[in-house]
Order: structure tokens, then sequence, then C-alpha cells
């Protein structure tokens, strides 16, 4: 039996500008909007299109996001034949190699595809925050009989150069790929999401493998050559909201959007697309006689007794009376005691918080950054976190740290 | 079973005491009751045995457990989804012969095959009319320790008003214990008045399985109904029957009162600890997202799960999920159920809504602090 479409869910990157968020865990797996994990969003959107079976290409600190993918099942993604596979690099008869570059983590993984011999394959990114439905992208692809189609977003012509660039005709057909140049022909951007006819995949992945000059990635290596032979390559237009959330400031604002779905475009609640996620298990959450929330996004497990305003705040949060949190993203069972003020500002798992501590500050004028603290870290009594810093070991009782 | 802690296998009657609360099983059974904003009462006894190393339950149903049925699905949430063992659901058979069952006797003659090919040497047996902080685990012990034939857990609390005036004709019969020193029952009352403080029975039963065989073997052929008043009581002096008491939180749905005031103690955080701080409770996923409060609600001391959108004012409530409450809103002193939407301005107090239901906009309903008004599941107000 084979299936129309599979896809393949990049997920070994260390997301490195994530810092102390992504030390231990792998970026797909940095927890995301009060309940879910960054990779939840693509899964959830293979499950409604209709996809059922995903591998997903793991090789930085895998463990987390092993453990959470486990069978599958929280999306509906464990199946008889097909469902959700968690792809190591491993070792082959002729050696064995870490993956070198996005189109290698696919080539090394040729004969997991061939099980399924599909006819199309996706090739999705597991760090970005995005409701697509990809069962769209794979009919416009077909309609345009094409042998590649890339998803793209129009971004404002001044932000363009950061972006890898598609250069399309007035029939979407892309006749020019741009990586972030200084003069842009064009404002679509790639979203890093790609449609390939699995025979043409597969020619390139192959060619590209016997070239020791290539760096095995599909932005600087397969679309060019894609291009150079003249292949059928159309773009594919995205509408929707789509975020990269590679950057500490993208990951806080995308969370904060989130808790403003009326605009800002990203909408957890629309029953019609859920997202899907590895449940805690805990019990409902508490919002005592003293507490105050406002305009804030609350889960299972939390006891709110101190002050929460615009904030998301994950399973098994606890704000103590007299506790204020403003503007920020706190991760599971983290602690925020009495008196400590925690604002603008990232808070990874299992933190503690401690009396009177100061985490992070509204900012003024044209400031920018998002204090961030590390999993397990605990803020001593009194301390201070300013607003960029970038917290990875305890701070001590009455310290400061910028 | 060598990663097993106990070798036991459990039944739960899921249908026991559904008389007590008409209003609240007119679609379901007193089992997948809604309790404490995310679970169903089944979730506690069902996790209990869970977390003691159980793993091979039986539920024997009697009627109305549709929803019960959609409750426990496979039994995956529970990790009963077992190749041997797992959950086990036990409908009545729909033959002339078999009538549905009355009490425990008949409930069990109708899974006696099933009793006589399973493995686990000791059977534990639960109704699920309690959520408590089940440790079926350390009754097992405690059986094995005291030689007991036959371990009855009971907690130590007054009879409250709609227990004394339970629906006899039902069936639903409530037993107090008589304990001697040494813990052994010398004495079980059925439907007693006896003011104070009694040893009340949680009917949980401990028992070797040959010995139940046994019992209701003997009991079914004499066309015996109840386990307590014509198994247990008339050997009471044959049998070494164990009281074993349980101490730790109880909250016991006896009415709807009852119901009503067992969710709202759990906004004390103190109570809410006490049952939820041990093993994790089990329940259906929905996959909600996180509740989201906007910038003009207003929430004080309000117990909530997943999904609810709260744009008004909500004050001493539990809601469950998927709860709307529209701008301007005022909601106080209430139980609001899975799905309940109360819709721009109106005002709400007291009241307990099941299911789906609606209270349209700029309505007001109020019950009382002594009776609190029940709206039926899907109505709209």
């Amino acid at each position: 039996m084979e299936k129309e479409m599979i896809a393949m869910l990049l997920a070994g990157g260390q997301g490195s500008r994530l810092y102390a968020l992504t030390e231990k865990l792998a970026k797909p797996a940095v927890p995301f909007g009060g309940k879910y994990r960054i990779i939840d969003f693509p899964l959830s959107n293979c499950v409604n299109s209709g996809i059922d079976t995903v591998g997903i290409l793991t090789q930085y600190q895998p463990l987390v996001l092993n453990e959470y993918i486990g069978n599958g099942q929280p999306w509906d993604l464990d199946r008889l034949y097909g469902g959700v596979h968690v792809l190591p690099p491993y070792q082959k008869a002729s050696g064995s190699d870490w993956y070198k570059g996005t189109a290698n983590a696919i080539c090394q993984n040729i004969s997991f595809i061939e099980r399924y011999n599909p006819k199309y394959v996706i090739i999705l990114s597991g760090d970005q925050i995005c409701k697509q439905d990809y069962s769209e992208f794979l009919k416009f692809h077909k309609e345009k009989n094409a042998e590649f189609s890339v998803a793209v977003m129009e971004v404002p012509w001044e932000e363009a150069s950061r972006f890898g660039l598609m250069v399309a005709d007035e029939n979407d057909k892309i006749t020019e790929f741009q990586e972030k140049p200084k003069e842009p022909k064009s404002n679509l951007a790639s979203m890093g999401i790609y449609i390939f006819n699995w025979d043409i995949l597969r020619k390139y992945l192959l060619e590209d493998d016997e070239d020791p000059n290539s760096e095995n990635d599909f932005g600087n290596n397969i679309i060019p050559n894609l291009l150079r032979d003249g292949r059928q390559m159309y773009a594919y237009h995205f509408n929707g909201y789509w975020k990269d959330v590679g950057t500490i400031s993208s990951l806080w604002e995308a969370n904060m959007e989130v808790l403003d779905p009326e605009h800002s475009g990203i909408d957890l609640f629309d029953e019609n697309w859920k997202i899907y996620s590895r449940n805690s298990g805990m019990a409902g959450h508490h919002i005592s006689s003293c507490a105050t929330v406002e305009n804030s996004m609350i889960t299972d497990g939390c006891k709110i007794a101190g002050s929460v305003k615009h904030s998301v705040l994950f399973g098994g949060v606890k704000v103590e009376e007299g506790a204020v949190v403003e503007d920020a993203v706190i991760m599971g069972h983290t602690t925020i005691r009495s008196g400590a003020v925690v604002k603008h500002c990232i808070v990874a798992e299992n933190v503690l918080i401690d009396n009177d501590a100061v985490v992070g500050a509204m900012l003024e004028g044209n400031e920018k950054g998002v204090a961030t603290v590390a999993s397990g870290v605990v803020i001593g009594r009194g301390a201070k976190v300013g607003p960029n810093a970038m917290v990875r070991k305890n701070v001590k009782e009455g310290e400061e740290e910028w | 079973m060598v990663s097993s802690n106990v070798d036991a296998l459990g039944i739960i009657f899921p249908n026991s005491y559904d008389s007590m609360v008409p209003e609240l099983v007119s679609e379901r059974l007193m089992a997948s009751i809604p309790f404490a904003s995310r679970y169903r009462m089944i979730d506690f006894p069902l996790s209990g045995m869970v977390n003691s190393g159980i793993d091979n339950v039986s539920v024997i149903v009697r009627k109305n457990y549709h929803s019960l049925m959609d409750h426990l699905g496979s039994g995956r949430e529970w990790d009963l989804t077992r190749k041997n063992g797992g959950l086990n659901i036990v409908p009545p058979f729909a033959q002339k012969a078999v009538k549905v069952y009355h009490g425990r006797v008949e409930a069990l003659a109708s899974i006696l095959a099933f009793l006589r090919y399973q493995k686990e040497k000791y059977v534990v047996m639960s109704d699920a009319n309690i959520a408590a902080v089940y440790d079926f685990e350390d009754m097992i012990r405690h059986h094995i320790d005291t030689g007991a034939d036959v371990t009855m857990v009971y907690l130590k609390r007054e009879l409250s008003a709609p227990v004394l005036t339970s629906n006899v004709e039902q069936g639903d019969f409530y037993y107090t214990l008589q304990l001697e020193e040494d813990g052994r029952v010398s004495d079980i009352r059925i439907n007693p008045k006896d003011k104070g403080v009694q040893n009340i029975s949680m009917n949980i039963y401990i028992i070797e399985r040959e010995l139940l065989i046994d019992q209701i073997e003997t009991a079914y052929v004499q066309g015996n109904i109840f386990y307590e008043r014509d198994v247990l009581f008339p050997q009471i002096d044959k049998l070494n029957i164990q009281g074993y008491e349980y101490t730790g939180y109880a909250a016991m749905i006896s009415s709807i009162k009852a119901y009503f005031d067992e969710n709202m103690r759990l906004l004390d955080e103190a109570n809410a600890d006490a049952l939820f701080s041990g093993s994790p409770i089990y329940t259906k996923i929905r996959d909600d997202t996180p509740t989201r409060y906007t910038a003009d609600a207003k929430v004080k001391n309000v117990m909530a799960a997943d999904g609810c959108l709260v744009d008004g004012v909500v004050e001493n409530c539990v809601l469950f999920r998927g709860v709307k409450i529209g701008k301007g809103a005022v909601v106080r002193n209430s139980v609001l159920m899975q799905d309940t939407v109360v819709e721009p301005g109106a005002r709400v107090e007291y009241m307990i809504t099941d299911k789906n239901v609606t209270i349209t906009a700029g309505k007001e309903v109020k019950g009382t602090d002594t009776f609190p008004v029940f709206v039926a599941k899907g109505k709209t107000v």
C-alpha cells in the first residue's frame, strides 16, 4: 500500500538563539502557549490535514522530545501503518554520520520514505508557530503540476533581506531564489515548508549527496540545483499567522499574541483546527479570593493568589499572595513567592523565584530585551534580574544579575 | 505479575446510589457524574486502582451507561488498554431470562464465569459515589496482615440527612459497622437512624477471589440479592470480617445539595490539596486550550478546568471544561458543568448547571444557599 503524501519534520536544530531555554532540550520541544510545545503545531497540522505518517528527524538533545512524542497517541498518530516515527541518525553498513544539513537528514532516511512509497513528500520545520492546512498546499502543488512547491509569506520590503526570497512570475512559477540578499527582488519569504514529488526529491538528494562541496542544505543546495535544471517550481502563498520563534523576543511575542486572538491572527481556541498536546494530568487550576487575574491564560495545576496580568502560565505554576506577574511567560511548575515582581520575561520550568525578588522590568523608550531564566534555577530572596539578563545559574539572595 | 504491586483484580459498581441524585443521573449514572472541574466520579476509584497496581478492572453497569462508556472508552487514559486484564465494561445481557441486576450478588453472578478464569488471588470491589484518595494497596496489605476473610472499608462521620432518608425501595441501602477492639466487624447495620459519629461503610470490599465465587454461587441459587444483607451479615460470626478505617479526604455524593457542597468545599485549597496531592487522578482527555481570562474578567475564589473563556465576573464557583462566561455576566456561588454558556449580562447565583446549558443574555437566575437551583443537561434558560 502506498501513501499519497508523508511528512518529514526537521527537528534536529539546536535553536542556539534561544540560549538558556534550549540548553537541555531541542527547539521543537520548547514549551509554548500554556500547554503546548512548538512541535505540537506541525504535528497537529499534519493530522488535521489528513497526513498520518510523519518522520521526525532529531539530533540535538532528543531525550525530552522522544519522551514527549512517545507513540504519537496524543496527536492520533499511533497507526498500524504509518504514524509518527522519531528518526535519529543511525549506523549503516557503510558507516555512520550525524545529519550534516537539512537535505542530508532526509537523504539518510530515504529508506524510511520508500517504505511508504509516497507520491509526494512535505518537508516541515519544527520551530514555527503556524496553523496551516497542508492539504490546501498539496492541492495547489497538483493544480500547478509542480515538481517542487514552497510555501511563502509576503513580508515587508524593508525586512525582506533577512529571509530566503522566492522571485516568482504572475503564475507563481519561481524564477529565482535569493538567500538573504542585500537587494531583494521579491518580498516572498520562504517558510521552509516544501512539497516535493518524491521521485524528484530522491534524485536531487542522491545527486547532492555525491557532491563533496555541498552543504547538504535545502536552501543553499537543493533549491538552486532545481532552478539550474529548470524544474517546475511554484510558490504557494500563505496568508495566515506564521512565526519563526527562533529568538527569545519572538518566542515571547508569539506567546503574548496568543492572548489576543481577535487581533493577532493566532487563534488556539478554534474548535475546527485543534492543536493537540500531551496532557499534564493535573487537577483544575485555582484562583483564590485575594488574586487578580486579567488578560491571561491559566491551565491545570496552577494556584494563583497574587496578581497576574497579560501573562501565559503553564501547568502547575504557583503565584503566591502579594506576588506580581505581568507580561510574562511562566513555564510549568515554577513557583513565584510572595512579594516577588516578575515582568516582561520568560521563566522556564521548575524555577523558584523567592520572596521579594525582581525579575525583568517594563522596558522604556526603544529598549529591547526579554529577561530569561533557565529551567531549575533559584532566584534568591530579594535578588534582582535585569530586563536583558539571561540567567543560567542560581542567583543568590540579594545579588543582582543584568 | 512481576511489575505489579498487588495480586488483585478490581470491580466497580457504577450505578450504586443512583437513586439519591435523580436530577444528576437522568441521562447518566453515579460513576459518570462530573466532579471537581475536570473529573467524573469513577475517576477516583479507578485511578486509585491503577495507582495501586491493579490493572484488571471490571465495571458492572446496570443502566444509563452511555455517558460512562463514552468517558472510559478503551481505558487508555487510565493505562488500562491491556492485552491481559485492562478495562472490562460489563453491560447486562439483553435476554428475557436475565433481568437487570438489583444488588451486588446479582451483579457479581453475571460475571461469575469471568471471575472463575482470572488469575488474581484477591478481588477489590468499590462503588463510585465517593471521591477520595484510594490506596487499595494499603487496604490489601491490611487484609493480608489481619488474616481477614473479608475487609470492609469505613469512615467515621455523622450520617447526613439525605443518607437517613435514602430510597430503600431502589435497594440503595447504606451500612454502618460495629467493631470490636481488634478491628473485627461484629455487626452490620442496614439503614440505621443512629445519631452521632458512625462507622459508615464505603462499600469497599477485599476478599479472596475463590471465596467470593463460593459466596456468590451459593447466594445466587438461594435467590439472594444484597451482598451485605444476605451474604456477609448472616455469616458475621463465621467469617473474619475486618474493618479498615479510611481517614483521608472524602467527598460523598448523597444528594444534589451534597453534590453542590462537595464541589464548593474544594474551593478551600487545603481540601483540594487533600484530594489531589497524592497519586494522579486520570480522566478523559478533551484537548482543550488553557483557560483564557480577558482584560474584563474579575475572578475570586474559583476552581476552573481548561477550555474556559471568562469575560465577566466569577466568584466562588467551580467551572468545568469549556465553560464560557460572557462580558458583563456575573456568576456567584455556582457549579457550572462542561460547556455551560452564560451569555453577556446574565446574572447567576447558587446554581448547578448540567452540561451544555445556556443562560441567555441578560437573564437573572438565582437559587439559595440551602437550595441551589439545578438546570438539566442541554437546557436553555
